[in-house]
């Protein structure tokens, strides 16, 4: 049985932010939202608990209609991008909240905190008020405040995006572990696309207007519906640029403006023709790019000569810009190589492995 | 060099506070003096700093009168139940201005509310009398000191108010909303508690001016009602005015201030930082 289902929900303020967006979380489902900062994600969950009146659609949550039904009729549990910890409780208070709300016996209330307290890590804090707690304990209890609840819908609003990287990590995978948050419908939103892809069942990226792609985190991955899927997702984002589709000697190739020339793969190459349109925008995710030795074998590849622009070691992996005919490109590198300003190298690409979206809307044409 | 300028700021800054304190006080040391003088000596030429005869009874003469006590009575009354009615409606009006107010309409208003406390009081102190004394209860009463001194304290109780609500992150509201409380219950469990430092000072600041306020209580009250500020120049004798008792009278009258103050010193501090230090 669905869960959660969106049904043509439309909001705006000064500007539309939502345009008739519809979505439906199964029971059990981890559903991740993901977009740019500002493009209506909290929006989203905020029409989702109430806290926003929809300009037009509905809210179904276990097949009962919700629209009109204010916030503390719901049965939506949210984590707030600020945690919004009440500052004058204790931590073991603002996790009791919700079940005080209802005016359970003390006893029972001591119990439940006490349970969610522990699978948080958090027992031995409860006594403290939120400013004398760390920013991940301080998610924590707000996570607990949630939990404790057990609500129908879990709506969690970029809930470790403000942590260090440690926390961050550690917090990840109690997300991945929570049976709790495996029972109910949840809709996670953050801006950071490797937390999408690793916690998602689905995922949904956010553009203007709502949900661009709905799928599995790899298909989104690799099979990016629009160029602003595809930018999003990613770090170092995709190299894009417009260029005209132009035969060459019995196979197709790509010109950028600046004369930079790709060929296209046979196996695209139908489509491009069928379509009659010469302008596309050409996207290749920097992994797919490698810098090989003068002298190798293409091996199916293409390959041609850049200059390096800057190169920066990550730790983990290096990124390479490095231009060639004008055309700059982002490349991810191995952890060893290091390359100086200026210097000339060689790059392989799998043409197969190139997405052609329309010059005009954005969209993969290959799809 | 740098420790030395900074020793030098420092001894400057002292003997300032020291010539700070001897200003304020001093009034309050003159007065202490002055209340334990009898009569034939606190109109000499050559005022003395410490009574010749210390006269002690002369804080058992101010109370001879029972009006004295009354007049402390009345003030209190008067100045309580004016906190009340300011700090409440206050509240209310701070909050509605605070969070479904805002826009150039709320902001308008606002100033407006605020502005009312800015014209010259003495210029509604005529009209004032014949208004009250038109009401049932008439001007010589508590209640009609109780309403008209809402005029200056509401404006202030519910700017002040509106501040601190506006300070206080509306998320709050809203998480307690999805823990399921109802707006009114929210209200009680999240927002009033973290502006109650700011109430605590609003109240002080309604209740000191209530307190103090002379002009209009001795316009429109003095016989049946009479507060402590108007009492004061009753303390005559023939042709001259019996200071050692009114300044008596006026140390005894300082007292409940005071030990206000004292009491809700800790809230005060936090109340008037409100905003500065969130969260």
């Amino acid at each position: 049985m669905a869960n959660l289902e969106l049904i043509d929900i439309c909001k705006g303020f000064a500007e539309p932010v939502i345009d008739r967006l519809s979505l439906t979380v199964e029971k059990g489902e981890f559903f991740v939202v993901v977009g740019p900062s500002g493009i209506g994600k909290t929006t989203l969950l905020r029409c989702v608990a109430g806290l926003e009146s929809l300009d037009a659609g509905r809210v179904v949550i276990d097949g009962k209609d919700l629209t009109r039904v204010p916030p503390y009729q719901r049965k939506v549990a949210m984590t707030f991008e600020s945690y919004a910890l009440y500052p004058h409780l204790t931590v073991f208070d603002n996790i009791a909240s919700p079940l005080k709300a209802r005016g359970l016996p003390k006893a029972e209330i001591a119990q439940r905190v006490g349970e969610v307290a522990r699978l948080l890590r958090i027992d031995q804090l409860l006594g403290r008020r939120p400013h004398e707690v760390s920013g991940g304990q301080k998610q924590r209890t707000a996570l607990g405040r949630t939990l404790v609840a057990k609500p129908d819908v879990f709506l969690l609003d970029e809930p470790i995006s403000h942590l260090d990287a440690k926390i961050r990590h550690e917090l990840r995978r109690q997300f991945h572990e929570l049976e709790e948050l495996r029972q109910v419908a949840t809709i996670y939103v953050t801006h950071d696309y490797a937390e999408a892809l690793s916690l998602g069942d689905r995922v949904g990226v956010m553009g203007p207007g709502g949900l661009q792609q709905i799928g599995p985190p790899r298909e989104v991955f690799d099979r990016p519906g629009t160029l602003f899927v595809a930018r999003h997702l990613g770090q170092p984002s995709i190299n894009a640029f417009d260029g005209v589709l132009e035969e060459n000697g019995g196979g197709l190739q790509v010109r950028s403006e600046t004369g930079f020339a790709l060929p296209v793969a046979q196996a695209h190459a139908g489509r491009l023709r069928d379509r009659n349109e010469r302008e596309i925008t050409v996207g290749i995710r920097p992994q797919f790019i490698d810098v090989v030795d003068a002298g190798v074998a293409a091996d199916g590849r293409f390959l041609f000569d850049a200059r390096v622009d800057l190169h920066e070691a990550l730790g983990a992996n290096g990124v390479l810009i490095a231009k060639a005919d004008g055309q700059s490109l982002s490349v991810i590198t191995s952890t060893s190589a290091a390359f100086e300003p200026d210097e000339p190298v060689r790059l392989a690409v799998d043409p197969n492995r190139f997405h052609y979206f329309s010059a005009d809307l954005g969209h993969n044409v290959l799809l | 060099m740098g420790k030395h300028n900074l020793q030098l700021t420092r001894r400057l800054l002292l003997a300032f506070l020291a010539v700070w304190l001897v200003f304020t006080l001093f009034p309050l040391y003159f007065m202490l003096v002055t209340s334990l003088k009898p009569v034939d000596e606190i109109n000499r030429m050559v005022p003395t700093f410490w009574p010749e005869t210390m006269q002690v009874g002369n804080y058992a003469g101010i109370f001879a009168d029972p009006g004295s006590l009354q007049s402390i009575v009345d003030s209190l009354i008067v100045s309580s139940a004016n906190t009340v009615l300011s700090l409440f409606l206050g509240t209310l009006a701070g909050y509605a201005l605070a969070r479904y107010l805002r826009g150039p309409v709320g902001e308008n208003l606002a100033f407006f509310i605020l502005s009312q406390r800015m014209f010259p009081p003495v210029a509604i102190l005529i009209p004032m009398f014949f208004l009250f004394d038109a009401t049932p209860w008439g001007a010589d009463s508590h209640i009609s000191l109780i309403i008209l001194y809402l005029v200056f304290n509401m404006p202030l109780a519910t700017w002040l108010m509106m501040v601190f609500f506006r300070d206080t992150p509306r998320e709050l509201e809203e998480a307690a909303y999805l823990d399921g409380y109802r707006p009114f219950r929210a209200f009680f469990k999240v927002t009033l508690p973290l502006v109650f430092p700011g109430m605590i000072s609003v109240a002080m600041l309604c209740w000191i001016f209530a307190w103090n306020e002379y002009l209009f209580a001795n316009i429109l009250t003095g016989t049946s009602v009479k507060t402590f500020p108007v009492h004061i120049p009753t303390f005559t004798q023939g042709s001259q005015t019996l200071w050692n008792l009114v300044m008596a009278f006026s140390l005894v009258a300082m007292l409940p201030p005071v030990i206000l103050f004292i009491v809700l010193r800790r809230y005060m501090v936090r109340g008037l930082s409100l905003g500065v230090v969130k969260g």
